[in-house]
């Protein structure tokens, strides 16, 4: 920690920074320039030479920002957001709690199965829920029309928990891990003195454990919360089974369908510029919480 | 006497419903797991007219259907899968090790920038960033070629914060000062002093990039156009759409992607001790 | 102090390497410096070809035992709706496969990108297997040619033969009598529908309003033509909108597991749908063998016989492939070679483009083996089938499809609004652009 090392540190980080200027950097500076381009039609626009690449300036960023459909696809993202972040880490952490406490029977077969979906890829596990969910296959359909009615699990107003449960089923298994083993890195002396004291586990776990955790849990909720502003590939996925997720259901579907589907990367470019500034402003929070959670030796 | 018995029965409840709620949980979570083995085992006629759960008597027609398919290169995306996971992850463990190493235990000018830079990277989502990578590998000539999908995954955000916390947590600065006095130069104080007490950690992260490549799907599916080199991601979603006018081969799909389930399963299983998801080093080592 | 200099340095650093990136990428759509190699190379060419046909690299096989002077290689892609994004970026990128299959709607927009090869003057000779209309998709009304038309996709109506009799239902002859039938069938059985309209398929809705007479596209002088918001169209908009809202059509997409469970177990009596879809009910509903008959599409007026086009595609070659004469020359081989057309049919199940092709179709599909006419039914449908020019930005109309009638449907508004929004996102895309647009 003291050494100051001259040239060496900048050695040792040359890899990192060669590929992150290769792989990052330079892709993130073409998005730009590309966003102040555009297409030139002359004519019919066929033929050699009928189509131009021009200079447009803020043009298409300033369609980004002015467009309705964006914002709009924000909000969506954000209480989709909220709904995943409070029940995959809620979970995520009852399950850790459970798992360290003394009186568990078959906790490493639980463990290992709430671990799998991680290792499901994201396509995979919504194409699975998405059979699943279709009102003609779905073996949920039975108990759920018992309970009243026909529930249409992709319907209009039910979509959106459709997709927050693929969500949570992918995450929850590895949160849980990255709780649990931080629990299990605490001597289990700790808890001793609580429990000469008379404390339940129930106690223990409020008072003693949650604490300990808070640092884990800070930090899990802020890659957890990344990850789910990007949320791209479930209404993806799901949206050739239903009519309620459109093209832009989130900003980076529009990214998406203005880059493969209608062929337009400037405007792809512009909005993933907006993008990248509105993962900016989150990222100041996030550095900073990284900073005071996890690096206390500054 | 009393007392006693009454605590013992106390623990017996909480823990009968803490094993119910976990086994509830693992039930959920394995729900379409189970679904998936169950439907590769319906043959095409089965599998959108029979129950939900009922075992159909198709798999073996399955296996062999994709064996098959287009001569075995089902097992040719399996291999490349390995391939990009492996080698990927393996780059990529080592390129995290010494950034992590480095920026835990060398106080260097720009070391907050840096870090801060090379963290930044996770708040870039891959869709931005898959056309312009494209377009610029295309203009290098590695479109289209191992190296196309493997490079751009080698840099690990999450594998260099892992890794910082793992050198920060497990490597003893005294050790360190130790072998410097010895004499060693920083590559074998690295190599020889913090490595062996990093791979805890570095096995965790290696876990973590083997399976994030394994299940990437969007920058193969940019990057390649021989059908070749697809990893499995990409050469199931060529089963799905299949195209216009050519029905999508459900029952190759869900029976591929069961047997590309059996790989990681395995690796989850056999490795589960190992993950060491620890985010914060150690909550309580001061 | 330090610190700041320092990454002042390496803002610099960076700066300067994205200069360099952006200035090495140069202008991607400038047109190759290299004119195209008209000479074919001395030596053996290896063209790569990016299909989603199955079985089509046996049939390459056979080329390449054939011509060792040419071989081909063929990569299987996934096709739909980003398979044209993906080979636009490649052909931007510089890095196109030589041959690619091209969808006829998406041509326009490969031609408009510069990305395909006009192939006029070495695929002259092909041009006469071809009915005019049939070509016609090929040099969209222009003197070049951008492909080798492939396969081809008249529509026809694919029917439930044994629960049509069940339910007591005459195959109907014009969609009134469609409707009709679809009142019927409600109310013998609300389990049942006749049909469904699919707000994922543009292409099928595109056919229907060929039939209607539609012209979505047109080209006067120098200037395009966009008339998708046209009566014909909203005709076809209105009638299916119409159903829907009185619920005796259902509105669940095609080509998802739920509509194969119905295709099978009867719940669904009808597809309109075009000449390949035998391969799609066989693999999906291989309960109905032998149950479905194919008859031609319900007409607007009766005594009327028309019919549109839905799918179909062609081979082109890629403006940037060093090798065009030879791919040219395979790609004719593909599509009008006897042996070609037959590896077609039987291997990659296509329903061929050329007439000498379509005349080898003689065994109905094992699936129809109930009905024996059933290619002299489709070639007598198909030479009423009328097709119309496409866009050079189908992609953005298409998409506009799925997201208005998505939005139509879950809201039950007016099939009409998603027409005119259809209308509307393709002329602001154009106009965006730069096309010249006709008043």
């Amino acid at each position: 920690m003291r050494r100051r090392g001259g040239p060496v540190p900048y050695l040792f980080l040359t890899p990192a920074v060669v590929l992150f200027t290769l792989f990052l950097a330079l892709p993130i500076g073409y998005t730009a320039y590309l966003s102040l381009r555009g297409t030139k039609v002359t004519g019919l626009g066929l033929g050699k030479g009928a189509r131009r690449e021009v200079y447009v300036g803020f043009a298409n960023l300033a369609a980004a920002i002015g467009d309705g459909e964006l914002w709009a696809g924000w909000l969506r993202v954000l209480g989709y957001g909220a709904m995943v972040l409070v029940t995959m880490l809620g979970l995520a952490l009852l399950f850790a709690l459970l798992l360290d406490s003394a009186h568990v029977r078959l906790a490493r077969f639980s463990r290992i199965a709430i671990f799998l979906p991680y290792a499901v890829p994201g396509v995979a596990a919504t194409l699975l829920w998405g059979f699943l969910y279709l009102p003609s296959l779905s073996p949920a359909q039975g108990p759920l029309s018992a309970l009243g009615g026909e529930v249409d699990l992709l319907g209009a107003g039910t979509v959106v928990f459709s997709m927050a449960n693929v969500a949570v089923w992918g995450g929850v298994g590895f949160n849980m891990l990255v709780l649990y083993t931080t629990l299990r890195a605490v001597p289990r002396t700790y808890y001793e003195a609580a429990r000469i004291d008379g404390a339940s586990e129930l106690a223990i776990a409020l008072r003693v454990k949650i604490p300990i955790l808070m640092p884990a849990i800070v930090l899990t909720t802020v890659f957890s919360l990344i990850a789910t502003i990007q949320v791209f590939t479930e209404p993806t996925a799901l949206r050739p089974l239903t009519n309620t997720i459109s093209s832009t259901w989130s900003p980076l579907m529009k990214v998406y369908r203005d880059a493969f589907i209608t062929g337009d990367l400037y405007s792809a470019a512009a909005t993933s510029i907006v993008i990248a500034g509105i993962a900016l402003v989150v990222s100041f929070g996030f550095l900073r919480v990284v900073r005071d959670r996890a690096f206390q030796e500054r | 006497m009393a007392a006693t018995a009454t605590r013992t029965r106390a623990a017996g409840a909480p823990g009968l419903a803490a094993t119910v709620i976990l086994l509830g949980g693992a039930l959920y979570c394995l729900f379409p797991i189970a679904w998936v083995v169950v439907a590769a085992t319906k043959s095409r006629a089965e599998l959108f007219s029979t129950g939900t759960f009922a075992v159909g008597g198709g798999l073996l027609e399955n296996l062999a259907g994709l064996a098959a398919y287009r001569d075995g290169v089902f097992w040719l995306w399996t291999l490349n899968t390995f391939l990009y996971a492996g080698a990927g992850a393996l780059l990529s463990t080592g390129v995290s090790a010494i950034s992590g190493y480095t920026l835990a235990k060398y106080r260097f000018p720009g070391r907050t920038l840096l870090f801060n830079l090379l963290i930044g990277g996770i708040l870039v989502p891959a869709v931005v960033l898959a056309v312009p990578q494209y377009l610029l590998l295309s203009e290098a000539g590695l479109a289209d070629t191992y190296w196309a999908v493997l490079l751009p995954q080698i840099l690990s955000p999450y594998g260099i914060y892992l890794s910082r916390v793992y050198a920060s947590a497990a490597v003893p600065d005294e050790l360190l000062d130790a072998a410097r006095i010895d004499g060693a130069g920083d590559l074998r104080v690295f190599g020889r002093v913090a490595l062996p007490l990093m791979v805890p950690g570095m096995v965790t992260v290696f876990l973590f990039q083997f399976v994030a490549i394994w299940t990437n799907f969007l920058l193969p599916f940019i990057m390649l156009g021989d059908d070749r080199k697809f990893p499995l991601t990409v050469g199931l979603y060529t089963l799905l759409a299949a195209g216009a006018n050519q029905p999508a081969l459900y029952n190759l799909i869900i029976t591929g992607a069961m047997v590309s389930l059996i790989p990681l399963i395995a690796l989850c299983l056999t490795m589960q001790r190992h993950w060491r998801a620890d985010l914060s080093g150690g909550a309580v080592k001061n | 102090m330090r610190t700041r200099r320092l990454s002042a340095v390496a803002t610099a650093l960076i700066t300067a390497l994205l200069a360099a990136g952006c200035g090495g990428s140069g202008d991607p759509e400038a047109p190759a410096a290299s004119g195209p190699a008209s000479t074919a190379p001395a030596g053996p060419v290896t063209l790569t070809y990016w299909t989603w046909v199955p079985n089509m690299d046996k049939i390459a096989a056979v080329w390449n035992q054939a011509n060792p002077g040419i071989k081909v290689t063929v990569s299987k892609q996934a096709g739909g709706d980003d398979a044209s994004a993906k080979f636009l970026t490649a052909a931007k990128a510089g890095n196109p496969p030589d041959l690619v299959q091209a969808e006829y709607q998406h041509l326009p927009s490969f031609v408009a990108a510069g990305a395909v090869a006009d192939i006029a003057a070495e695929a002259g000779p092909a041009k006469g297997e071809f009915s005019p209309g049939q070509w016609g998709l090929v040099t969209l009304g222009t003197e070049g040619a951008y492909a080798i038309p492939q396969d081809s996709g008249p529509m026809m109506l694919y029917y439930r033969k044994d629960l049509f009799e069940k339910y007591g239902i005459e195959v109907p002859k014009t969609w009134d009598e469609y409707a009709e039938a679809a009142r019927t069938v409600r109310s013998k059985d609300r389990e049942v529908y006749l049909g469904t309209f699919s707000s994922k398929d543009p292409g099928a809705f595109a056919g229907l309003a060929q039939q209607a007479g539609a012209q979505w596209w047109s080209i006067s002088g120098e200037a395009w033509k966009v008339g998708i918001d046209d009566a014909a169209t909203r005709k076809v908009a209105d009638y299916w909108g119409g159903l829907v809202k009185e619920g005796v059509i259902d509105d669940m997409p095609y080509f998802t597991p739920e509509w194969n469970k119905a295709l099978n177990d009867g719940t669904l009596l009808t597809w309109p749908s075009a000449v390949w879809g035998p391969g799609v009910l066989s693999a999906n509903a291989p309960k109905g063998e032998g149950k479905w008959a194919v008859a031609p599409l319900p007409q607007w007026s009766a005594g009327e016989n028309v019919s549109g086009f839905w799918g179909g595609s062609s081979t082109a070659v890629a403006e940037k492939s060093p090798n065009r004469a030879a791919a040219v020359k395979f790609a004719t081989w593909l599509n009008t070679d006897p042996q070609a057309l037959r590896l077609l049919i039987d291997e990659g199940s296509v329903y061929p483009a050329s007439a000498e092709g379509q005349a080898a179709m003689t065994e109905p599909p094992a699936y129809f083996s109930g009905q024996p006419d059933f290619w002299q039914q489709v070639q007598a449908i198909s030479a009423t089938a009328r097709g119309f020019t496409f866009g050079p930005n189908v992609n953005v109309t298409y998409n506009a499809f799925k997201d208005a009638f998505d939005k139509a449907l879950r809201d039950r508004s007016p099939f009409a609004d998603a027409v005119r929004v259809m209308q509307e996102s393709t002329v602001a895309d154009m106009r965006k652009s730069g096309f010249q647009l006709a008043p």
